[in-house]
């Protein structure tokens, strides 16, 4: 079983769906990111030198906190919507809304990690 | 939009079913333990006068900071806590890989070495993560 898709990316971004599929594509994306980030942290934590040094790469946390605070946040949107399926009439506001706290909690974080990084 | 729910019974408890209802635990006890953790943190930083970056770091690289509390029971609980969290996140984690690939793999036997290779790697990280972060 399974679809055969040859739909390019950028296609597929331009998609009508917007908010809700950008929110999917976003979560997959955040999903992959973080298997990569837990294979990184447990050859960090077994010692491998290179690892450890790409775990206090501000780029790299940078990218960890783009893609896992969107997964995070997206998560807990569809937890909600799980527990509390009414909320799926509104939808595209619940979307909205969890666009503005990621842009916000995304934001501060990144914020954070450069002032770490570069000081000031 | 009408909202549609349907119970549990009427699902069936296939693979899908059970490893849905999974993630779903996981990922709230993941968000427990985070809330649960940043108190904690919160509160034994304070105790003992130390950063709360400084606890979080160690708390998850054990290996790579030296532990600002103090052999105490703060130390167990918290290598308990980042135990608990990695076991959590790596048991989500595993049914999330596995419906991306699942996308790419199309057919029977590809599927199922996907999931058996999967399963294989989270159970194995989770045995190196556990022992890593208890002895050090």
């Amino acid at each position: 079983m399974g679809l055969k898709r040859n739909v390019p990316l950028f296609t597929a971004l331009g998609y009508k769906g917007q908010g809700p599929f950008l929110a999917f594509i976003m979560h997959r994306i955040g999903g992959s990111a973080l298997f990569i980030f837990f294979t990184v942290y447990i050859l960090a934590l077994v010692g491998v030198p290179s690892m450890q040094g790409l775990m206090r790469n501000w780029a790299f946390q940078v990218l960890l906190l783009v893609f896992g605070l969107f997964h995070a946040i997206n998560g807990l949107r569809i937890t909600i919507l799980d527990l509390w399926p009414k909320l799926i009439e509104r939808y595209r506001t619940v979307i909205n809304i969890e666009w503005a706290v990621y842009v916000l909690a995304a934001g501060f974080a990144i914020v954070v990690v450069l002032r770490g990084a570069f000081g000031g | 939009m009408a909202s549609r729910t349907l119970p549990l019974s009427k699902r069936g408890m296939t693979f899908e079913t059970f490893m849905w209802a999974f993630t779903r635990f996981t990922v709230i006890a993941m968000y427990g333990l985070i809330i649960a953790g940043i108190i904690g943190g919160l509160i034994v930083s304070a105790q003992t006068g130390s950063n709360l970056g400084d606890v979080l770091y160690w708390a998850f690289f054990p290996n790579m900071a030296e532990n600002p509390l103090g052999v105490s029971w703060m130390t167990w609980l918290a290598k308990l806590m980042v135990i608990a969290f990695v076991l959590t996140a790596c048991g989500h984690g595993v049914h999330g890989v596995l419906e991306i690939w699942d996308d790419y793999f199309i057919s029977p036997i590809s599927r199922r070495w996907a999931r058996n290779i999967v399963i294989t790697y989270a159970i194995l990280a989770s045995l190196v993560a556990i022992f890593k972060i208890w002895t050090a």
